[in-house]
């Protein structure tokens, strides 16, 4: 199958000179098994293109068939739906998946995105038929031939990480997540950051350490490894309840897991060009001296990845 | 005073290396009174770099204050609020007005964007700077300090965006995004708003091609943008607003196209910049 990045930014797009390598839109990743519908995971403002690219195909006449599987509502994960090409024509069929709310229909949260006077168009106006799938951490089910299991993560209002298996290759989406030490993010709001280092209460850690087991046990042996590294670690001190990981971070979850190439994504909207350069040559002198097997590349946009079985 | 653009994009942020010289963020522009004063019209994503052109002055040091000048509440528009540094530290004052029935009105479209679904600041509550939300009367002036402010509604698909005017001393300077008129064109109202202005910038979206085929309405042409500035007799027409799609070189050809149409409909003594991210303009 291949993995097509095409938004690799967090929390905001970043268009300039010094974001043109690794690009400034928002996280969208297109993973494609072998001959089938496209799954693609966020819907940032990358979505724009690849709506477009879809749209020379059978999404064109209204023939397309995609599945939307996003990791949480966050603007930077949603705000390129309204964008995305395929939903302008009938007859295309678009799967969205998302975790299930305590309080609301998934479907509600969406709508209110796009209502009035956010957005021009609402959802009940999209020609595309559009359904709304509602998933609790621990799901599997399948897309096609493709399997994909689910787990949650450590991020304010709690966001879902996913595995892909299909082609016997193996792909995983871990973003955005807070490393699973310091502070338990879930519904209530952290006004001011936590101290990186002290000791949580029992039951708080408990939580955190059997997050982060289902994780490293749902990306045992992967092949692909996609995972939020928004921070340095001077970064991760200053805001540990933002809800984001750093490289090291990312190693250690790599480490256990097993996987074979594991992916810098996510990146801050400040990092320049050269920044994320830095980090990524850091982080390979990293798993180099430690003599980790996998390797590391940082995500860009158009970057395309083909693991497991391909035409 | 002196405007600075730092977002010209509409609808949504258009990164890449093809947008580098006009820019891709979204609609936010800054206006610097001669007494000092900052306004700040929309909260495009261009409104983050602003923020940290802010932190070396007052604002860092939370003693800023500024207004803020709403059009509308388009995302393109307000996705940059959680991002603006100033905002986050106690002790900044802002004023923000904008078009609703009422100041809650409005606070309550703000606050719909900010919930813990969509943001990790969960309410503007929890922005640390002081941010009074105040709805515009249309027509009726709203002083900041040394200048004068007036609102009018223009028709913008199925909703409306309010178009701005700020006078200082005798200089004037318009500010009208996100309009797609009717067939008559700008109302008296809105024409009378931008007579005779020093400055008016103008949604500047799409060619007339485009704008016959795009399917959301509201948006216009640098046609609309001429006929506008030709009518309402002013000095300089900024183009504003692009269309996610165009390139650097389609904003070019926008911009020559303008040029040509102003100048065949006997606006050749009219001034035309295409706004372009990073530039000002003294006014
Ligand atoms: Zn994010
Ligand atoms: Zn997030
Ligand atoms: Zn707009």
């Amino acid at each position: 199958m291949k993995v097509r990045f095409w938004g690799v930014r967090g929390s905001i797009p970043v268009p300039g000179r010094l974001t043109n390598r690794y690009g400034g839109n928002t996280s969208c990743v297109e993973v494609r098994p072998r001959g089938a519908a496209p799954i693609i995971i966020d819907a940032g403002t990358g979505i724009r293109r690849l709506g477009k690219s879809l749209m020379e195909t059978a999404f064109g006449d209204g023939g397309g068939s995609a599945h939307i599987l996003i990791s949480h509502t966050h603007w930077d994960h949603i705000q390129g739906l309204p964008f995305f090409a395929p939903f302008y024509t009938k007859g295309n069929q678009i799967q969205v998946y998302a975790r299930q709310r305590e309080d609301t229909h998934l479907q509600a949260v969406f709508a209110s995105q796009t209502e009035d006077p956010y957005f021009p168009v609402p959802l009940s106006s999209l020609r595309a038929e559009i359904q709304f799938h509602e998933l609790v951490e621990g799901a599997q089910f399948q897309i096609g031939n493709a399997t994909v299991t689910c787990t949650r993560l450590n991020h304010p209002w709690i966001a879902m990480a996913y595995r892909i298996d299909a082609d016997n290759a193996s792909v995983v989406y871990c973003s955005d997540t807070a490393p699973f030490t310091d502070v338990l993010l879930e519904h209530e709001f952290i006004k001011s950051p936590p101290k990186v280092g002290a000791e949580l209460p029992q039951a708080i850690a408990d939580k955190l350490a059997e997050m982060r087991a289902a994780l490293v046990a749902m990306c045992r042996g992967a092949d692909l490894l996609i995972y939020d590294t928004q921070f340095t670690p001077d970064e991760y001190k200053r805001q540990p309840h933002w809800g984001h990981s750093t490289p090291d971070d990312a190693i250690a979850v790599a480490r256990e897991a097993g996987i074979k190439c594991l992916c810098l994504y996510h990146h801050a909207p400040m990092r320049s060009d050269d920044a994320q350069d830095a980090i990524l040559e850091a982080t390979r002198a990293t798993v180099l001296h430690a003599g980790d097997a996998f390797s590391v590349v940082a995500a860009f946009e158009g970057l395309e990845l083909t693991i497991g079985e391909d035409e | 005073m002196k405007a600075r653009f730092w977002g010209v994009r509409g609808s949504v942020p258009a990164p890449g290396p093809d947008t580098n010289r006009y820019g891709g963020n979204t609609s936010c522009v800054s206006v610097r009174t001669a007494n000092g004063e900052l306004i700040i019209i929309d909260m495009g994503t261009g409104l983050m770099h602003l923020g940290h052109s802010l932190l070396p002055t007052e604002f860092g040091k939370g003693q800023g204050k500024a207004t803020i000048l709403l059009s509308h509440a388009h995302w393109d528009h307000i996705q940059g609020l959680g991002f603006f540094a100033p905002v986050f530290i106690p002790g900044n004052q802002f004023v923000l007005f904008g078009h609703a029935k009422s100041s809650s009105m409005l606070e309550g479209i703000l606050e719909g964007q900010m919930n813990p679904n969509f943001s990790p600041l969960y309410t503007l509550k929890n922005l640390g700077a002081a941010v009074e939300v105040r709805a515009v009367v249309p027509g009726e002036p709203v002083t900041a300090g040394s200048v004068q402010i007036i609102g009018r509604p223009n028709p913008h698909g199925s909703t409306t965006a309010l178009a701005f005017r700020i006078e200082e001393a005798g200089r004037s300077f318009v500010y009208a995004s996100d309009v797609g008129y009717g067939d008559g064109g700008p109302t008296p109202e809105v024409l009378a708003l931008y007579q005779g202005a020093d400055v008016l910038l103008h949604d500047c979206t799409y060619t007339p091609e485009h704008q016959a085929t795009r399917r959301n309405r509201g948006f216009s042409s640098y046609e609309d943008a001429a006929l506008a500035a030709i009518a309402a007799g002013v000095k300089h027409l900024v183009m504003f607003h692009y269309d996610q799609d165009y390139t650097d070189s389609d904003v070019d050809s926008l911009a020559a196209a303008c040029r040509a149409y102003l100048d065949a409909r006997g606006g050749s003594a009219i001034r035309l910049t295409a706004a372009a991210e990073g530039e000002e303009l003294e006014i």
